[in-house]
């Protein structure tokens, strides 16, 4: 399992697009931005709704649940940061009541053998600091019997 | 069909020594392939009146640092001091493939009649993608909190999807990099040139970002080439054979930045870009006899081969087995090494070798009567351009 407890994980820094999302998980909620004209949601946040132009966004919390859309392992440690932590997971994911929205994460609390592609996760939050919690993700279905 | 097909050519190529990390500025590696460029085509530097490039910077964390790190438009303007200068641009919404365009459209506009275009990459000292700081602001602040670094990482995600999606082994991705080194041994110019690798290696090479090995990312260099571009009536008047250009494309696509890991971005980029570049030329996909496809990491290769309509969706690793790429298969690729082979030098290179193909000028590895020579000149996503060059105009 990936050693999380030695990285320095960068701190996010919101912007004036992207604060109610960071001010929502520091609550322990996810929200994603979403088109008041057509319903869309999307993420990353942008100017304006990516499917129908709208310019009536807001943020509007969703439910955490959804599959690992792709993943890579990371084994270069080029980033010092994430170095103590390799190999790793780094995931990307989709939201069931967010289709198309793809949020990145880590894999925590499992080996990173286990990411694969469609496989079952929720989010889980992960404070960074007293202003940022980070979004991330764990598997829902346990790993089966004899794997790790 | 484009109008404007074969009345613009390709004819000088030039090449700098291709380093691993700098030796000398990165001026003087753009002067060399530049000057090259311009005998190769028997012209004097006082013929040159149009300057294009795409002077980006891959490294992240790295200053840009004119004639060092980049080496821009001004950069050569003030080495060159061309007397008879008429037209210069720099482009940002596509690679050096659109800096081709550009030269090609300011020749048919009559603004310019003798266009260098080169691409200058510079390995900087100490980490490629050089990411200290403990902020992340902009498009990363949703990305690098978790790992995700360097561009390598991007197009890795993709790829599990793309190989787990179609039931795909990445170890037949081997078969790609061994035969672009076999190639990369008729291109004196290439880092790799008399470094041989063999299916062992390959498989037996150290993970960089799963699914991705060392020898599917291409090897930063430090390096530049260029050509000369003319209108194709004074392209035949010079040392050259000529290589027209029946057509070309750009990606119409794109995805919000910071948006990671879809597949669809480099399926549509690829094929919106190669859509224009058939019905302009009014060729196909089965008319073409030579291909270059991208490869700073072997999975563009995938998305190219695929997106520009060679085969169908999630088969492009069985495309390339059984000797399909080969110099003598039914479709040669990357026949000069490609990025895996040359180093990191974009993908000027790679038009660069469509041309000469086309022309009959590839040497040891031209491949036996081409004529339809097919270019994708960077990844589909993002910065994708698409050419296809002739021997025989039409």
């Amino acid at each position: 399992m990936s050693d999380w407890s030695k990285v320095t994980r960068p701190i996010p820094v919101p912007n004036e697009w992207t604060k109610p999302f960071w001010d929502a998980a520091k609550r322990g909620v996810l929200e994603l931005q979403r088109c008041q004209s057509c319903g869309h949601f999307q993420h990353p946040p942008y100017a304006t709704c990516v499917k129908c132009m709208g310019i009536d966004l807001k943020f509007e919390a969703v439910r955490g649940g959804g599959a690992i859309y792709a993943y890579t392992i990371m084994y270069h440690t080029g980033d010092k940061r994430f170095a103590a932590a390799v190999p790793y997971a780094s995931i990307i994911v989709e939201l069931d009541a967010a289709p198309g929205a793809l949020l990145a994460g880590n894999l925590l609390d499992a080996p990173y053998t286990q990411a694969k592609v469609g496989r079952r996760v929720e989010v889980v939050f992960e404070p960074l600091n007293d202003d940022i919690t980070l979004p991330q993700f764990r598997l829902l279905d346990a790993a089966p019997a004899g794997q790790t | 069909m484009w109008e404007n097909r074969c009345k613009v050519a390709i004819s000088g190529v030039g090449f700098s020594k291709v380093t691993r990390s700098a030796e000398i500025p990165l001026a003087a590696h753009a002067l060399e392939a530049v000057k090259g460029a311009v005998a190769d085509s028997g012209l004097a530097m006082s013929d040159i009146d149009g300057l294009a490039t795409y002077p980006e910077l891959p490294a992240t964390g790295h200053a840009e640092i004119d004639g060092i790190t980049i080496v821009s438009v001004n950069c050569m303007m003030a080495m060159l001091k061309l007397p008879n200068l008429t037209w210069h641009i720099q482009v940002g919404t596509t690679n050096i493939g659109g800096a081709v365009q550009q030269a090609v459209n300011a020749l048919l506009a009559g603004v310019c009649k003798y266009a260098v275009v080169w691409r200058a990459m510079h390995n900087p000292k100490g980490t490629y993608q050089n990411l200290p700081g403990g902020q992340a602001a902009g498009a990363a602040q949703f990305t690098a909190p978790y790992g995700f670094g360097g561009p390598g990482q991007g197009m890795a995600v993709a790829y599990t999807r793309w190989l787990e999606r179609n039931g795909q082994d990445r170890t037949k991705m081997a078969t790609l990099a061994l035969t672009q080194r076999r190639h990369t041994q008729h291109n004196p110019h290439a880092f790799f040139y008399g470094v041989p690798l063999t299916r062992e290696d390959y498989l037996k090479s150290r993970m960089v970002a799963y699914p991705f090995c060392l020898y599917d990312c291409d090897i930063p260099v430090q390096g530049a080439v260029a050509v000369v571009l003319t209108t194709a009536d004074r392209a035949r008047d010079l040392k050259p054979t000529p290589a027209y250009l029946a057509g070309y494309g750009q990606r119409l696509y794109f995805e919000v930045a910071g948006r990671i890991g879809s597949l669809s971005s480099y399926m549509e980029g690829g094929s919106s870009s190669a859509k224009l570049t058939w019905e302009r030329s009014g060729f196909t996909p089965k008319d073409v006899d030579v291909a270059q496809i991208y490869d700073g990491f072997s999975a563009s290769v995938i998305y190219g081969l695929e997106s520009y309509g060679f085969c169908r969706e999630g088969e492009a690793l069985d495309f390339i087995q059984d000797g399909r790429i080969e110099l003598d298969g039914e479709l040669p690729l990357n026949t000069f090494g490609g990025s895996l082979g040359t180093g990191r030098i974009h993908g000027l290179w790679h038009i660069i070798e469509g041309a000469l193909q086309a022309s009959g000028r590839a040497g040891t590895r031209q491949v036996k009567d081409a004529n339809v020579s097919f270019v994708g000149a960077s990844a589909p996503i993002v910065t994708g351009t698409t050419f296809i060059f002739v021997g025989e105009p039409y």
